[in-house]
C-alpha cells in the first residue's frame, strides 16, 4: 500500500510542475506589459517600474520562471492585487462556503443520482425507467445558472422556504441552520452533475443484474433488497466511484457558476470577481490549488477502487 | 429545428433585437410581443432568436477547432511514443484545470469580451478532450494486424495514419463532436452569464439571463424563455449524439 501510494505521488509530479509552469505563463501571455496592465491606463512609468521590480518582471524569464516555481512549491502564492493581502490567506478565507456548498452537493448527487439509477436499473424497461431516462438527459442539458434562478423563483419568492441568496457562515456563528443559504444552491449543483452519475449507475447495475452470482443469491431465497444493495451494488461501485470522481471535477466547475447565481462568497465566485478585477496573482494562485486538489481527488479516487474491490492490485 | 431558426431570422429582419422603445419596458407576454419585453422594451422574442445565432457560432466553430487541433495532436502522440510523453502529459495538465476555470483564466489574459475570443478560449478548453479521445483509440488501433500489414508492405507513416488509422477513428470523434458542441453552447452562454463573454450589447442566451436576473422577481419571462431555449439546443444536440453513438458501429466504443 504504501509502495503504491509513493509510485502514484511520484507520477503526479510532473503534472503538478506542468500545473504551475502553465499558471506562471498566464502572467506572461497577456499582450504587452503585464505591470501597465495590471495598474491600469493612469499608471505613472515610475508605478509600473516598481510595480514591475517587485513581481520581479524585470529579471530574464527563466530566473522569474524559477523563483516563481520555488515560491509556489512552498506554498507562496504571492499578494493579490486588489485585496493587498497573501493570496493563500484570501482562498483560505473563501473557502468553508466552497466546501460546505461542495459536500452538500455531492450528498445530492450520491443521493439522487445513485439512488435513482439503481432502482432505474431494476425497473428497466418500465414506464418509471423511461421516465428516469428523460429526466437524466435534461438533467445532463440544463444550464446551471438557470436552473438555479428557477429554483429562486419557485422556492424562493413563490414559496419562500428558502433564502434566495447570500451566505451565512456556520463555522463562526456556529449555527447548523445557517446551513439553509446553501440548499438551493446544492440543489442545482447536485441536480445538474447527478444526471451522469445516475446514467453510469444504471447501466454498472443492469450488467451485474444479469451475472449468475445475482441468479444463485436470488436462488438461495436471499430477498430482493438484500441482493440489490449487498450483491449488486458493491460489483457495480467501480464504474460508479469512477464517475464520481470525474463529477467532482464537473462540479468544481459548476460551482463557480452557482456561487455566481446565489451570491455565495466562495472561491468559484472570489475566481470570476478577480478576472473582472484583473487580479491575475489571485486566479493563477486559485488555478493551481484547484488543479492540485483535483489530482488529489484522482489519487483518492484510485485508493478507494482498491478498498471496494481487493482484486485490483496496487502497482 | 434551431439550426433553421437561427437561418430564418437571420433573413428575417421583422423583429429588431436592438429596438428601444422605453415605453414598454418589462411587459408580460402578449399578442404583440409573445415573449413579452425587457427593461429597456425591446422584444424578448426577437432577442432569443437572434442569440440562437450566437449560440451556434460559437458551437460549430469550437467544434472544428477541437477537431482541427485535437485530431492530430491526438494521433501523432498515440502513433509515436516519444511524443506522447510529452504531449499528453500537457494535456493531462490542461484537464486538471475545471473547463469553466481554464476558459474564465483564459478570457482574463486575452483581455477584452468578444465573440472571436469566446471561440478561442472554449477552443481551447475542449481541444484536449478531443486529443486525449483520438489518442487513446490510435494506441489501440496502433497494434492491430491491419496497421502491421500496412507498415509491412513500405507504407508511409502520414498514409498509415491518414488512411488506415483516422478512418477507423472517424465515427468515435463524430460523435465526440456533437457533445463538444453542445458543451461549448453550455460553456459559452455560461461566460456570458458571468459577465466575462460576448458584449452585453449583443444578444445572447446567457447575457440576456445574467441582464434580466436583476427582474427575475418581476419579470420572470425575461429569464425563463432565453434560458429554455438554451435547454432545447443543447437538449437536440445531446439526443443527436446519443443516436448517432447507437447507430455507428458499437465495436468503436469499446476502443476506448
Amino acid at each position: 500500500m504504501i509502495s503504491f501510494l509513493i509510485k502514484r505521488l511520484a507520477a503526479l509530479v510532473p503534472t503538478v510542475l506542468l500545473v504551475i509552469t502553465l499558471s506562471f505563463f498566464l502572467l506572461h501571455m497577456i499582450p504587452g506589459d503585464p505591470a501597465a496592465v495590471l495598474l491600469g491606463p493612469n499608471a505613472t512609468p515610475e508605478q509600473i517600474a516598481a510595480l514591475k521590480h517587485s513581481l520581479g518582471l524585470d529579471r530574464p524569464v527563466f530566473v522569474q520562471y524559477v523563483k516563481y516555481m520555488a515560491r509556489v512549491l512552498r506554498g507562496d502564492f504571492g499578494n493579490s492585487i486588489y485585496f493587498q493581502q497573501p493570496v493563500l490567506k484570501v482562498v483560505l478565507s473563501h473557502a468553508e462556503a466552497s466546501f460546505l456548498l461542495a459536500t452538500l452537493g455531492l450528498m445530492v448527487v450520491i443521493l439522487l443520482g445513485v439512488s435513482s439509477g439503481v432502482t432505474s436499473a431494476v425497473l428497466s424497461r418500465t414506464a418509471y425507467d423511461k421516465v428516469f431516462l428523460t429526466f437524466a438527459l435534461l438533467g445532463a442539458s440544463i444550464p446551471s445558472f438557470w436552473l438555479g434562478l428557477l429554483l429562486i423563483l419557485l422556492f424562493g419568492v413563490r414559496l419562500r422556504v428558502f433564502p434566495t441568496s447570500g451566505f451565512v457562515s456556520v463555522l463562526s456563528t456556529g449555527n447548523l441552520s445557517n446551513l439553509r443559504y446553501l440548499v438551493l444552491p446544492a440543489l442545482t449543483l447536485g441536480a445538474v452533475n447527478s444526471a451522469v452519475v445516475a446514467r453510469v449507475t444504471r447501466s454498472a447495475m443492469l450488467e451485474v443484474l444479469h451475472q449468475q452470482y445475482i441468479d444463485v443469491a436470488r436462488a438461495k431465497g436471499l430477498n430482493s433488497a438484500n441482493v440489490i444493495l449487498k450483491h449488486a451494488l458493491r460489483n457495480a461501485a467501480i464504474p460508479i466511484v469512477t464517475v464520481l470522481g470525474f463529477v467532482f471535477a464537473g462540479m468544481m466547475a459548476t460551482a463557480v457558476v452557482t456561487e455566481n447565481v446565489f451570491a455565495i462568497p466562495g472561491i468559484g465566485r472570489l475566481v470570476v470577481q478577480s478576472v473582472l478585477r484583473r487580479d491575475y496573482p489571485m486566479i493563477q494562485g486559485i488555478m493551481v490549488l484547484v488543479a492540485f486538489l483535483y489530482l488529489v481527488v484522482n489519487l483518492a479516487t484510485d485508493i478507494v477502487y482498491t478498498i471496494l474491490d481487493p482484486r485490483i492490485r496496487l502497482t | 429545428m434551431i439550426v433553421l431558426i437561427a437561418i430564418i431570422t437571420s433573413f428575417l429582419r421583422i423583429l429588431n433585437p436592438y429596438d428601444v422603445n422605453p415605453k414598454m419596458r418589462l411587459l408580460p407576454p402578449s399578442c404583440h410581443n409573445l415573449f413579452g419585453t425587457d427593461q429597456f422594451g425591446r422584444d424578448i422574442l426577437a432577442r432569443t432568436l437572434a442569440g440562437s445565432r450566437v449560440s451556434l457560432i460559437v458551437g460549430m466553430s469550437v467544434a472544428l477547432l477541437s477537431l482541427v487541433f485535437g485530431i492530430p495532436l491526438g494521433l501523432v502522440s498515440g502513433y509515436f511514443r516519444p511524443a506522447s510523453l510529452f504531449l499528453m502529459r500537457l494535456i493531462d495538465a490542461l484537464m486538471a484545470f475545471p473547463s469553466i476555470l481554464l476558459a474564465l483564466a483564459l478570457m482574463a489574459i486575452l483581455g477584452k469580451p468578444s465573440l472571436v475570443n469566446v471561440i478561442i478560449t472554449v477552443g481551447i478548453v475542449y481541444i484536449p478532450r478531443v486529443a486525449r479521445l483520438v489518442y487513446s483509440a490510435t494506441v489501440v488501433l496502433r497494434e492491430t494486424t491491419f496497421v502491421e500489414a500496412a507498415r509491412a508492405i513500405g507504407s508511409s507513416t502520414f498514409r498509415i495514419l491518414w488512411r488506415h488509422i483516422l478512418v477507423n477513428l472517424i465515427s468515435i470523434v463524430i460523435v465526440q463532436s456533437t457533445f463538444t458542441f453542445a458543451f461549448a453552447v453550455l460553456e459559452a452562454a455560461a461566460l456570458d452569464f458571468l459577465g466575462v463573454g460576448i458584449p452585453p450589447e449583443i444578444p445572447s442566451w446567457g447575457g440576456m439571463i445574467n441582464e434580466n436576473r436583476l427582474y427575475l422577481t418581476i419579470a420572470p419571462w425575461t429569464v425563463v424563455f432565453p434560458g429554455f431555449f438554451l435547454l432545447l439546443t443543447v437538449l437536440s444536440l445531446n439526443l443527436l449524439g446519443d443516436n448517432l453513438r447507437d447507430f455507428l458501429d458499437p465495436y468503436l466504443r469499446r476502443l476506448v
